[in-house]
């Protein structure tokens, strides 16, 4: 009743009225094709095919080159690689023994966990920024309670690059949680036991067992994050700092408050390059995984 | 080689559950012993804390002597074939056998030997390099044993393992198992809800009931001498006729069979093959009901006036017809009160 | 040897740690939020407010613009929500039941928007609207959104109507029910409630979306998310963006009570690409 089992769809044969199904998907289709598909070729071909000084359109690689001899450019670019690399490496870290928990606990408490590891999804981002400026921001509930046991208060992360990482890893922590969980399903625990009856220990098995039957899940985890904090806006617009800036910001600033859509349109083309391997590969993923069950 | 020494052992689940109640088993060096029992009896659960994987609420797991209730399976002289195979997909067959050899990093010539040993022994030579989605049920199965095996483990502990495999495959590597079994000597627990499995295996079986003994007994003893009525129904087929004993006569419905115990209740077995049956003149004893010929031999299902239904195993089909009336003269039974024997006639003995 | 047994009833730390580090991270922020929306003096330094009340209620409730932001962003939701409905179920039905030429391309083309880095695809789609002169209007807004509903309302219903057992269906032609019937009366309660969660899904999801409104929607669409975010910037007074973070999280709640079956089991991960 969920979404995996969309899967059989290529299975699935019934020769009924093909055009009247082609007419029901048109719709949709259509607006994919319209909204998703044209947008991104036509990003590809306007910020290729430009005019020069006289009006004439031919191949320009303008936009790009400006884009990567601009030191501000670069700065925000390589801001947004800090960023998402550190925080795949931070959802990683957290996620990973939170999945392995749930795996292998049962129980109430770790139903509660689970609950909790899950919950952000519920809480939108605009009201996590809300809660994170609150919590950690200048005379924040942190400074309060440090300041109640006399310590010094923090530097905050506030307007920092810290800013975003620490919401963006928050907001990505229920989906990785659950993509680890999935993979982690495929592991049965007749395997792990007859790992553990041959001798492994648990960080054997967990190493020679476990780890090479879920890197498929983990790439995938990674994948989503990665799509999701390349472009980020409203995390990094809210918390971080002013200059430099993410890319999803500066794209913003750049289409609204410059008025410079070719640049901006520019961009967004650098943010699809840096992140194709990813996407390719997240959306192979995900077609294998619903035409294999 | 090795003793497997079960005292006193039980196993809660949550408040109430009992699975194992207070156990006791003896496994002999190089014995196969069956662990019998429907689903829910404690004989998986019962297994697997031999291997390490349950801990038991209390009692005592020796193996040569040696108290191994503490020690987590990894460090437990055990090897288990588990039911669903459990093979490590990302490995490949030679590695999945290899994978313990490697844990206790001896040389790799002696673990290039030993795991080439252990396939032909199972008769997987040549398929090292076979990813394991590429090997039927039954080659699953011999990795599964040899993983196991590689390790020289002082007992095997087998739990259904032909269970996901079909009749015909099974039956051939009960075989197998049996004979590289006694070749290598190896002691053996083997957990089954399949009576021909552990008739066909065994040197023993131990049928389990609620996490109880009910009987434990070669299996030619256990089909002729049924110690209980459920041993006696569990295996093979028997008629079970519930009734009373007055005056040495056990009587129910139109039955009845001299039988010299005391007066009460009683639990009368008669196997079909021992259940001889006679057409009546008047009434009889109980009327047929189906008449089913097996080519061999047919059973004829009988209906006694109460509606209690018996079976009686005839040479042949074509002397009885539904309807026909019949008397019955039991051969060889037993009989059973408060769930013991207290009667054996002179023919079951 | 045979010394008797009994297992020490263990204790189980690492979970008791997770719960108590998850709480403090996750819980504990919000719980300071929900503090502030119903106080009416905290001064720094103070743990517990000096003085709780209803007060910055009504002031929020007071103020146009909230109002105005509240309409807009149900009146959008709904929008939205309506007319994905409208072109997806049709669409997740055929994918589910009816064969047609290049189905599965089709049904995989979806996904098309997940490929992107999404904010940079909201650019790219802003540079088209920019010609069609959709930038700041109510349907533009409409439009980008109803792209992001397209994924989950024809994945979802499709898993769900393939979920219903085609003899159940079969069974029920075998007792005489024409085939329209068979839709309305089986296969239509059956697949109903997960139809139902993703609708829900869909429309929390559309009363959230920032990014979409801010960029194409500014100045003149102004959604809840996006007052949030000029309250964040520019507002002083803290107990607005306290008092608005609890109203804005009401479809959440909702959608934690009513979806939240559908999320959890593993399927929807695995719709993921897990």
């Amino acid at each position: 009743m969920t979404l995996a089992a969309a899967s059989d769809i290529v299975g699935a044969s019934n020769k009924r009225r093909r055009p009247v199904g082609l007419l029901l998907v048109a719709l949709p289709v259509l607006l994919v094709g319209w909204m998703v598909i044209y947008p991104i070729v036509a990003a590809v071909i306007t910020t290729i095919w430009r005019p020069d000084a006289n009006g004439r359109y031919g191949i320009s690689f303008g936009t790009y080159q400006f884009f990567f001899s601009d030191g501000y450019s670069l700065a925000n670019l390589s801001l947004t690689l800090w960023t998402t690399v550190l925080c795949a490496i931070f959802l990683v870290i957290i996620c990973l023994p939170i999945a392995l928990y749930l795996r292998f606990a049962k129980g109430r408490l770790a139903a509660y966990v689970q609950g909790l590891a899950i919950f952000p999804l519920f809480v939108p981002s605009i009201i996590l920024s809300y809660a994170f400026i609150r919590v950690l921001g200048p005379n924040g509930m942190v400074d309060i309670l440090l300041n109640a046991v006399h310590l010094p208060k923090i530097r905050s992360p506030y307007l920092t690059p810290w800013g975003p990482l620490i919401g963006l890893v928050w907001d990505n922590i229920p989906l990785t949680v659950l993509i680890l969980i999935a993979g982690l399903g495929s592991v049965s625990d007749a395997s792990i036991e007859a790992a553990r009856d041959v001798g492994a220990r648990s960080w054997q098995v967990l190493v020679h067992i476990i780890l090479p039957r879920i890197g498929n899940s983990i790439l995938v985890a990674v994948s989503f994050s990665v799509l999701g904090i390349f472009s980020a806006f409203t995390l990094p617009y809210v918390l971080g700092p002013a200059a430099p800036e993410m890319m999803g910001p500066f794209m913003q600033r750049t289409f609204r408050d410059l008025y410079d859509p070719p640049n901006a349109i520019t961009q967004a083309v650098i943010a699809f390059l840096f992140c194709i391997v990813f996407g390719l590969f997240y959306v192979r993923s995900v077609v294998k995984n619903q035409r294999g069950r | 080689m090795a003793v497997l020494d079960i005292k006193g052992i039980s196993k809660h689940f949550g408040a109430g559950v009992l699975a194992v109640d207070n156990l006791e088993l003896t496994v002999g060096d190089g014995e196969l012993v069956c662990l019998l029992g429907p689903s829910g009896s404690g004989k998986s659960t019962l297994l697997r804390m031999v291997g390490g994987f349950e801990t038991p609420s209390g009692g005592s797991i020796t193996i040569d002597g040696e108290e191994v209730i503490h020690l987590p399976p990894e460090r437990r002289p055990t090897g288990m074939v588990f039911q669903s195979h459990a093979l490590w997909t990302h490995m490949n067959v030679y590695k999945n056998i290899a994978f313990g050899l490697k844990l206790r990093r001896r040389p790799a010539d002696e673990i290039k030997r030993r795991v080439d040993a252990v396939m032909e022994l199972v008769g997987l030579a040549g398929y090292g390099e076979r990813q394991t989605h590429q090997l039927s049920g039954g080659q699953q199965q011999r990795v599964a044993l040899a993983r196991s095996l590689v390790l020289e483990p002082k007992i095997l502990l087998l739990d259904e393992p032909f269970a996901s495999l079909d009749q015909h495959l099974r039956e051939r590597l009960r075989e197998e198992v049996r004979d590289i079994q006694q070749r290598l000597g190896i002691t053996t627990l083997f957990v089954t809800h399949g009576q021909d499995e552990a008739l066909s295996m065994a040197d023993r079986i131990v049928v389990l009931r609620d996490g109880k003994v009910e009987q434990v007994a070669a299996p030619d003893v256990l089909y002729r001498e049924p110690a209980t009525p459920f041993v006696a129904g569990f295996i093979g087929t028997m008629n079970l006729i519930e009734g009373t004993v007055s005056n040495g006569t056990f009587s129910r419905a139109g039955f009845s069979s001299p039988l010299p115990v005391g007066d009460g209740p009683v639990t009368f077995a008669v196997r079909p093959e021992a259940l001889v049956i006679a057409p009546a003149a008047g009434a009889g004893a109980a009327k047929i009901h189906r008449v089913t010929d097996y080519g061999t031999h047919a059973i004829v299902d009988l209906e006694l006036p109460d509606g209690l239904r018996l079976k009686s195993m005839v040479p042949e089909a074509r002397h009885w017809t539904t309807g026909q009336a019949v008397d019955l003269a039991p051969r060889a039974f037993s009989a059973y009160r408060d769930n013991a024997l207290i009667y054996r006639s002179n023919a079951a003995r | 040897m045979a010394e008797t047994f009994a297992p020490p009833r263990r204790i189980d730390w690492v979970g008791i740690s997770f719960a108590v580090v998850l709480t403090l991270v996750i819980i504990f922020p919000l719980i300071v939020v929900g503090t502030w929306a119903f106080t009416n003096v905290w001064r720094y330094p103070a743990i517990i407010p000096q003085e709780f009340g209803l007060r910055f209620w009504s002031q929020t409730l007071a103020r146009p613009d909230v109002w105005s932001a509240i309409t807009t962003s149900i009146s959008l939701a709904c929008v939205v929500t309506l007319l994905s409905a409208i072109i997806c179920l049709p669409a997740a039905f055929a994918f589910a039941r009816l064969e047609f030429p290049g189905r599965s391309l089709l049904f995989f083309s979806f996904l098309a928007g997940q490929a992107f880095p999404k904010f940079g695809l909201l650019v790219a789609i802003a540079g088209i609207f920019l010609g069609l002169n959709l930038i700041g209007t109510f349907w533009g807004v409409v439009l980008i959104q109803l792209v992001g509903t397209l994924l989950f309302m024809i994945w979802i219903p499709v898993a769900a109507f393939q979920g219903v057992d085609r003899r159940m269906e079969e069974a029920a032609r075998d007792v005489g029910a024409s085939p329209l019937r068979v839709f309305w009366s089986i296969t239509l309660p059956q697949a109903g409630p997960t139809i139902a969660a993703a609708v829900l899904l869909t429309f929390v999801n559309t009363f959230y979306e920032t990014e979409g409104a801010w960029l194409i929607g500014a100045p003149g669409i102004r959604t809840m998310p996006v007052l949030m975010i000029s309250f964040i910037n520019n507002q002083p007074v803290i107990q607005y963006g306290a008092v608005l973070s609890v109203i804005l999280w009401i479809p959440s709640f909702f959608a934690l009570l009513f979806a939240r079956r559908v999320i959890s089991g593993g399927s929807f991960a695995r719709g993921f690409g897990a």
